[in-house]
């Protein structure tokens, strides 16, 4: 989440903020993260540096703040998310408005994309391009867009203008799909860039607050949408939607009850979870109904994913100290480990 | 409860026997102090007042003031941008500040920001160092800061003139004019602090960007003696305040930020050879106007309106002092995301202040409010001072005390966060002692202990749906102590004077463990100043320690020494003028220090500054 606007919110006063990392976890030998899990972490809000934590696939080894420790420089305040090529990682820092590219096995820096970046979200690469949801000015809903990422100079090359709010993004056969969860208000909206032609081709309706994609293996884009908040005044059900990938259209959607406010998807290959409440529910993608049995209760999940069998959730515990990244394994339930990462622990990522 | 009052009732009345003789300085206090109570019913706590020459000789704002003279540990946003206080190790919610004996903490934040008080034109600021919600309700935890306007019924028509001039465009200008007769007594004062405030940030090539402040400020104090019973009086300051907001050394800034606090306050005193009445009005008013990017014209907004109307009875032998007050509080508050509020608050105060000896004093205290969106509790302190040989004096202080959910906290609304009705007080327990020794008139010594504990402190957290709320959560204890040592002497040409503070300060999470957030345990500071003839010098400093920026104390940001140094210089009488010129030169080793993480504060920078007196 952004958070520059709870500044203003507690008083623009309240601190709550961190500095040199001072962390004793023991420093793998420097420059090898090719097999492992890459930890994204916001930072502190207010003032700060988000950071990347790599932690062994055996589980048994941290490292923190990796880039800082590689390149000896701070990646920038509320690091969103991370996005790949076969070869870089692009680290995203929405309140620096910048992306960091580093090689993603060695997390050396390539460059640093500093300009035509506001309020950058997320990143993903097609046909050859990079592409990255932007907010804009967070009271301005016109002025939202895509930036274009030349990957060969690392410069924004052009940018599409999109509906507000755009968050997630996803690609899929020289499309790319942009959830519009709507930054600080609330959008219903998927859209389609067309990436040959570098436009809009089509903008889909969805459920309100769409906060996670996710292709299944018939190359169908689930939309979980978290509906309305209640503060919103307009309060609204989550719902989970199906959009043929052919057609782009929606041709499933399950809802939730009004006051449920469903977050967070993943997929194992055969089924998609979803956190709701602190507990996670699995739901086959031939589902018409909700499941009701829980997979896991009351765990913290400020970011969740699944791979090679197992489930990865984050907990960000105060939002002021280190969080953690526990790993279950999916079949038995049972936990096999869990690791302290940095502040505010968002994305996860493999390598 | 009742039976308490009435036992109190009861030994006042029937204990005094004796008809007191009239103590002509407690009425003169009632008349020129605008906050008298300050003085009569703090035996118990450790009061340190700051000469007005003191507070003149700090051009800046509030925080300049304090930070290099009290135990209060500032945390600034970058120099001059929003400024919190930790007194005791509490939160900045827990340090109220009193304008002339009124609370004016933010009722949408609930804390102030030191830099948004500018003190120079004020006679003088006294920090209370304990609890004092009794007297000054929310917020009063760790102690307080007390700002006072004082008339003086005297023949009096003096002006004073400072302007100033220096690194980083930095311009000031303080006038404050005088007037007074036996009957009338006048105060005007003007402010005025400004600065591009582009300082470098030392080890890097850059600088302090978006960074430039321009305050103003007003007061006025006014007082009128209708007879020698009756006094009308009558205060006011306004602060107006344009600040862009600091870039840290990770997030570029454009925003920019304006708030408008206008104070006001009327009282009607009569005095009696064993009574005083006063009838307060006061109308306390706050806005700002954030704007995340200030070239365009969004932005958003809070303001907040409060009435307060205040009955209070004094009766006074020259043993026992009973206080009675009772006051009616109405505030309304709106903002971009908090719908129009209303609260009203009703405080019902009793003071007991009983001198058995000149040796020995104790005073009690209770406080119930009574408020519509929240259960307030009802708070007591107990104070007790005895100076069993002559230079030799301690104070002993138990007191409950609470801090009340803000607006923000109840009724935000928007943007990823609610605020949330079900919140209590933060509620809070400590005991205090206090010992002076003065070895003789020109060396003493104090030594303040004290403990805390404050349970149900309020925090903004995410809930399961991701929306941030306020939560009563967290329960912390402080505890630690304050050695101060003063030292000066007088020749015919010449004095020096030396005054030292260090505090240590243990501020624990109860749950965890560990230290609180930017408390240092140590914080030491140092000003030595000489005078000899018309000249004169002074170096001030301040060591604050490390601090943790983590709550599981896993990073943390390192102590730092910053020292300044200056030189006066009294220029000989020119026509009735009498003029000083200072020459000032802040963080003289170029420290390369940050008291919130990630914002540089300045490095080395000179001020001229002259003084006139006309």
């Amino acid at each position: 989440m952004n958070i520059k606007q709870l500044v203003s919110i507690l008083a623009i006063g309240l601190v709550i903020t961190s500095c040199e990392n001072d962390d004793n976890t023991p420093v793998l030998p420097m420059g090898d993260y090719a097999d492992g899990i890459l930890v994204s972490n916001e930072g502190p809000f207010n003032n700060g540096t988000g950071t990347v934590s790599f932690i062994s696939n055996d589980l048994e080894t941290a490292e923190q703040a990796i880039y800082n420790q590689v390149n000896n420089e701070d990646l920038g305040n509320i690091v969103q998310s991370i996005g790949f090529t076969e070869s870089n990682a692009y680290v995203v820092a929405n309140n620096s408005n910048t992306i960091t590219v580093v090689d993603r096995f060695t997390f050396e820096k390539i460059a640093v994309i500093s300009t035509g970046l506001n309020n950058p979200r997320y990143f993903v690469s097609e046909n050859g391009k990079g592409y990255v949801t932007n907010w804009g000015d967070t009271s301005d809903e016109t002025d939202d867009f895509v930036a274009i990422i030349d990957l060969t100079d690392n410069t924004v090359e052009s940018t599409i203008s999109v509906d507000f709010g755009p968050e997630e993004i996803v690609n899929y056969a020289d499309n790319i799909y942009v959830a519009h969860q709507g930054g600080f208000g609330q959008n219903n909206k998927v859209s389609v860039i067309d990436t040959n032609a570098n436009e809009v081709s089509t903008t889909i309706v969805v459920g309100d607050v769409p906060a996670a994609l996710q292709l299944d293996a018939a190359n169908n884009l689930w939309v979980l949408s978290s509906g309305k908040p209640s503060f919103s005044g307009e309060e609204t059900a989550g719902s989970l939607s199906r959009i043929n990938t052919a057609s782009n259209e929606v041709d499933v959607t399950i809802d939730f009850a009004t006051t449920e406010h469903p977050n967070h998807l993943s997929y194992d290959g055969t089924s998609l979870y979803y956190s709701l409440n602190g507990d996670i529910y699995a739901i086959g993608t031939s589902a018409t109904e909700l499941p009701t049995d829980k997979i896991f209760e009351g765990i913290g999940t400020y970011a969740m994913t699944i791979h090679e069998g197992k489930f990865y959730a984050t907990d960000a515990k105060d939002f002021a100290s280190n969080g953690s990244l526990s790993v279950f394994d999916l079949n038995s339930k049972e936990e096999l480990n869990t690791v302290a990462v940095g502040i505010i622990p968002g994305g996860i990522y493999f390598n | 409860m009742t039976k308490y009052i009435l036992l109190i009732l009861y030994s006042l009345f029937v204990l005094e026997g004796v008809v007191a003789q009239q103590d002509s300085v407690i009425v003169l206090q009632e008349v020129i102090l605008s906050d008298s109570k300050l003085q009569q019913f703090s035996n118990g706590l450790s009061l340190t007042k700051l000469s007005d020459s003191i507070v003149r000789r700090n051009k800046g704002m509030l925080t300049d003031n304090l930070q290099f003279v009290s135990p209060i540990y500032f945390k600034q946003n970058g120099y001059g941008m929003v400024s919190s206080a930790s007194f005791r190790g509490t939160s900045a919610q827990q340090t109220a500040v009193v304008w002339n004996g009124i609370n004016i903490n933010s009722q949408l934040t609930g804390q102030t920001d030191f830099n948004s008080l500018m003190p120079q034109n004020l006679d003088g600021v006294t920090i209370r160092s304990g609890g004092g919600s009794t007297q000054y309700g929310t917020g009063a935890i760790g102690g307080s800061i007390h700002l006072n306007q004082n008339l003086i019924f005297d023949k009096l028509n003096e002006n004073q003139l400072n302007l100033g001039y220096g690194s980083f465009n930095t311009s000031t200008l303080f006038f404050k004019s005088s007037i007074g007769s036996s009957d009338y007594s006048l105060n005007i004062g003007l402010g005025h602090f400004s600065s591009s405030n582009d300082y470098k940030y030392l080890g890097t090539e850059r600088k302090n960007e978006n960074g430039a402040f321009s305050n103003q400020n007003l007061d006025i104090a006014f007082g009128w003696r209708l007879n020698n019973a009756n006094f009308i009086k009558l205060f006011h300051n306004t602060f107006i305040g344009d600040r862009d907001f600091s870039a840290t050394l990770t997030a570029p800034s454009n925003d920019n930020y304006r708030d408008l606090n206008s104070r006001s306050l009327v009282e009607w005193a009569h005095v009696k050879t064993k009574t005083t009445q006063k009838v307060k009005v006061a109308y306390l008013t706050e806005r700002y106007r954030y704007y995340q990017n200030k070239a365009s014209s969004e932005f958003s907004f809070g303001k907040s309106k409060s009435t307060l109307i205040n009955y209070d009875y004094l009766y006074r032998t020259n043993k026992w002092k009973l206080n009675g007050i009772l006051e009616a509080n109405t505030v309304r508050a709106e903002g971009s995301s908090i719908e129009k509020e209303t609260r009203n608050r009703l405080a019902t105060i009793l003071l007991l202040s009983h001198s058995v000896l000149e040796s020995f004093s104790y005073g009690i205290e209770i406080r119930k409010d009574w408020v519509n969106d929240y259960k307030s509790p009802l708070v007591f302190a107990l104070n007790v001072m005895a100076a069993p040989v002559e230079d030799y004096a301690v104070n002993l202080n138990v007191s409950t005390n609470f801090r009340i959910p803000t607006f923000n906290d109840l009724y935000w609304k928007g943007a990823g966060a609610s605020g949330n009705f079900e919140l209590v007080p933060e509620s809070s327990a400590q005991a205090g002692i206090d010992q002076s020794f003065s070895f003789s008139d020109l060396f003493n010594i104090s030594l303040n202990g004290f403990y805390i504990t404050t349970k149900d402190l309020i925090q903004w957290r995410p809930n399961e749906s991701g929306n941030w709320t306020p939560i009563n959560i967290q329960n912390v204890h402080q505890y630690g102590f304050e050695f101060n040592t003063r030292l000066y002497q007088n020749f015919q040409n010449s004095s020096w004077r030396w005054n030292n503070g260090y505090a240590f300060t243990k501020a624990i999470d109860n749950e965890s463990d560990n230290q609180l957030l930017y408390v240092p345990l140590h914080k030491l500071t140092s000003n030595l100043s000489f005078k000899y003839f018309r000249f004169g010098t002074f170096i001030q400093g301040l060591y604050n320690g490390e601090v943790f920026t983590t709550t599981d104390n896993s990073q943390r940001l390192e102590g730092y020494l910053v020292l300044n140094i200056g030189v006066t210089y009294s220029l000989p009488k020119w026509n009735d003028i009498e003029i000083e010129t200072e020459l000032k030169l802040n963080n003289v080793v170029n420290e390369n220090y940050q008291n919130v993480a990630f914002r540089p504060m300045p490095n080395r920078n000179i001020h001229l500054n002259l003084n006139f007196k006309f």
